[in-house]
């Protein structure tokens, strides 16, 4: 206690700022998600737990829960996979290294929004350049182009493409560190032992990456679930509820329905959703566990 | 230990990242700021162009020159955020003093207006169009006042028409026959240019639903689901089966495809006045015309849109700042340019003779008398206005047209 008292001074600015930034916002929420608030945001008093029961009841619900499972998964494998293997290139000596390393940042550094809006406008028809190759090379028939962003599945599996190359560079960069943390005996006792590349790489390599890959996976997994500047991009013109994840949903309610009260019930869902799949991932993957 | 602290250090990311999505509904909270005994007016407008926030500042330059104890605050915003920027406002008891938008009667059913007649003179009062004002009452009393007015007329492709051998439809037999003969044409050209997606969805659905016979209801009841509108919207579908329209016009913006239009894709497509001023400065070469739209059987009609400003009461201390404001405003030699700006039409009298003789704006002038209004004094029309931007397009994604009403409906009645 009393060195809590001691070091209050030091963490005290931090904690102030916890309590105004996460733990107020966090209480408004669930303050809200319990309210009747009208469009023009009049509170209008209490309604117990309503607006979850019509949250739940939404027809669409557990299939834009499904599409959001999908959306993590494979979003956080794809990119995984991918940054694995561009780690391990970006690990090696070759001329022109630290150009590549560079390069790899770019997506990081440019704005979500405007990488998601230049490959939407390359997917429109008429004028944009992705349609315009595929028109010009043949692939399509159509002489305007294909709607890649007018269909639900087209639309929602080039945002999937979008997240995953925006989601690349941390990965990368993260599992980059890790690598340099794998020291040259343990992978030269396995050359020794006989141990080929492929078996060298998983006996030896990978198991060592565990905690660089656990922080990868977990800032991915909850960073993708509650991405919503792709998909509000990508799919944003597609009537109904057939491309819409959780994120999308909570826009939807507050920015076409007005409904504040039921965002803020959707969004604790979205939350309890979130520690689920990360308390999934903890228990039956351990990665924090020492090997 | 170790693990508990990991564990905690993760349970604060997932917090941080997962309440910054509903944290920004709260925005921060913006000074009054009433320096010295002056009066201080905030003014909040969405940007209807890029010469928008130019147009306020210079009436606002005006209005302070002639009243120096009163001082004009100017906030722009885009159409998209307006109207959850006025909702946190209002939360936060932030409300501006004047605000220009659309829907108005939610405001007025939580009592936070000030009626028109309570702030502006009568001579102002006089001077709106009856037509225009009756649609801004609820209950009987005014509670918007008629901003700027705008109608949709169709605009047509002569040179494809007459490349296809098409002639200007005034009926929707006609209209499928001519679009289809021009989509034949091949190349990627549309007959019809039918914009469903979530842009301004609402617009071409009265297009085609009123044109029918339909209507969206009145000030006590909002009815989509009804046999007069399911006329349209078969039709609708008529027109996507048949390959009159685009590809995907489900999911097609109002604005990109009027793009496409002005490049000279697209047969017919329904415009509205500022349409002219973009042909004119992106493709002046376009031969085009603007014909009434067509209905299902060829009695003219046009969807009429009135924007609307409005007075929020507040703390109910600057009736006769706001006043004073809206009298300047509507004055012809301020009023009238503004709406010329914009490429819209007055909702005065006294503009309606000045602009009277301007042949661009004439089409629509004379379409004018016949407008229908959305039943914006509804509390429950923005709810519906909201449905139809997130549904109304899957008429052409393959739901039955019953479906896609009752599903608006069912939207409206639960808001």
């Amino acid at each position: 206690m009393r060195a809590f008292v001691r070091a209050l001074p030091w963490i005290g600015p931090a904690l102030v700022l916890i309590a105004l930034v996460v733990l107020f916002p966090i209480g408004v929420m669930i303050g809200n998600s319990t309210r009747d608030i009208s469009q023009s945001g009049v509170d209008r008093g209490g309604v117990g737990l309503a607006n979850y029961a019509e949250v739940f009841a939404f027809p669409y619900f557990w299939p834009i829960v499904g599409r959001t499972l999908v959306w993590v998964v494979v979003v956080v494998v794809l990119t995984v996979v991918i940054s694995l293997a561009l780690a391990q290139l970006l690990d090696k000596a070759f001329p022109g290294r630290r150009l590549v390393r560079m390069a790899v940042v770019v997506p990081w550094a440019a704005s979500v929004v405007m990488t998601t809006l230049v490959v939407h406008y390359g997917l429109e028809p008429y004028f944009g350049i992705i349609n315009a190759f595929l028109v010009d090379t043949g692939i399509i028939s159509r002489p305007e182009g294909f709607g890649w962003t007018r269909n639900p599945g087209t639309a929602f599996a080039w945002a999937i493409v979008v997240a995953v190359f925006v989601s690349l560079p941390f990965t990368t960069y993260t599992i980059l560190a890790g690598l340099q943390t794998v020291p040259g005996e343990t992978l030269e006792a396995a050359r020794i032992d006989g141990a080929g590349p492929l078996r060298a790489y998983f006996g030896v390599v990978l198991p060592q990456l565990r905690s660089a890959l656990a922080v990868a996976v977990l800032i991915n997994v909850i960073n993708v679930f509650n991405s919503l500047p792709i998909l509000r991009v990508m799919t944003g013109s597609i009537p109904g509820y057939d491309a819409d994840t959780v994120m999308t949903m909570i826009f939807k309610y507050m920015q076409n329905q007005h409904r504040i009260d039921l965002a803020s019930a959707l969004s604790v869902v979205a939350f309890g959703l979130v520690v689920a799949i990360v308390g999934v991932y903890l228990r039956v993957v351990r990665p924090l566990e020492e090997a | 230990m170790r693990h508990t602290r990991r564990a905690s250090g993760i349970i604060a990311i997932t917090l941080a990242t997962t309440t910054g999505l509903t944290a920004c509904g709260f925005g921060g909270g913006t000074d009054e700021g009433d320096g010295g005994e002056g009066t201080t007016l905030d003014l909040l407008v969405p940007s209807y162009s890029d010469a928008t926030q130019a147009n306020w500042e210079g009436v606002i330059a005006g209005f302070e020159e002639a009243n120096p104890e009163i001082t004009v605050n100017l906030e722009v915003e885009s159409w998209d955020n307006l109207e959850s920027v006025i909702a946190t406002k209002i939360q936060g008891g932030q409300a501006p003093d004047i605000y220009n938008g659309g829907p108005f009667a939610g405001f007025a059913a939580d009592e936070l207006l000030y009626p028109v007649e309570d702030v502006t003179s009568d001579a102002t009062y006089a001077d709106f169009q009856e037509s225009f004002l009756s649609n801004a009452e609820v209950d009987g009393v005014a509670y918007g006042l008629p901003f700027i007015a705008s109608a949709r007329a169709l605009f047509v492709n002569d040179a494809l028409l007459a490349q296809a051998g098409a002639e200007v439809p005034t009926t929707w037999d006609g209209l499928l026959e001519s679009a289809k003969k021009v989509s034949a044409l091949g190349g990627g050209i549309a007959g019809y240019g039918m914009p469903l997606g979530s842009e301004e969805a609402q617009a071409e659905a009265a297009v085609w639903l009123w044109g029918g016979g339909g209507s969206f209801g009145d000030a006590d009841a909002i009815t989509i689901d009804t046999p007069e509108n399911l006329a349209g919207a078969e039709f609708i579908q008529k027109m996507v089966t048949e390959g009159a329209t685009q590809a995907d016009a489900g999911s097609t913006d109002r604005s990109p495809l009027m793009d496409i239009f002005i490049q000279g894709q697209i047969g017919m497509q329904v415009g509205l006045p500022p349409t002219v001023g973009q042909i004119e400065e992106n493709n002046p070469e376009l031969e085009y015309s603007i014909h009434p739209i067509p209905t299902q059987d060829g009695s003219p009609f046009t969807l009429g849109v009135a924007d609307h400003l409005m007075a929020f009461e507040n703390d109910g201390d600057k009736q006769e700042a706001i006043t004073a404001f809206f009298d300047y405003f509507y004055t012809s030699d301020v009023y009238v340019p503004w709406v010329q700006a914009e490429g819209f039409l007055p909702t005065t009298k006294s503009g309606a003779e000045v602009l009277g003789d301007e042949e661009s704006l004439a089409p629509f002038l004379a379409v004018l008398p016949d407008a229908q209004f959305y039943p914006s004094t509804n509390p429950s029309w923005s709810t519906a206005d909201s449905a139809f931007k997130a549904l109304f397009g899957q008429l052409a994604t393959g739901k039955t047209a019953a479906d896609v009403l009752t599903e608006i409906q069912s939207q409206v009645d639960a808001g």
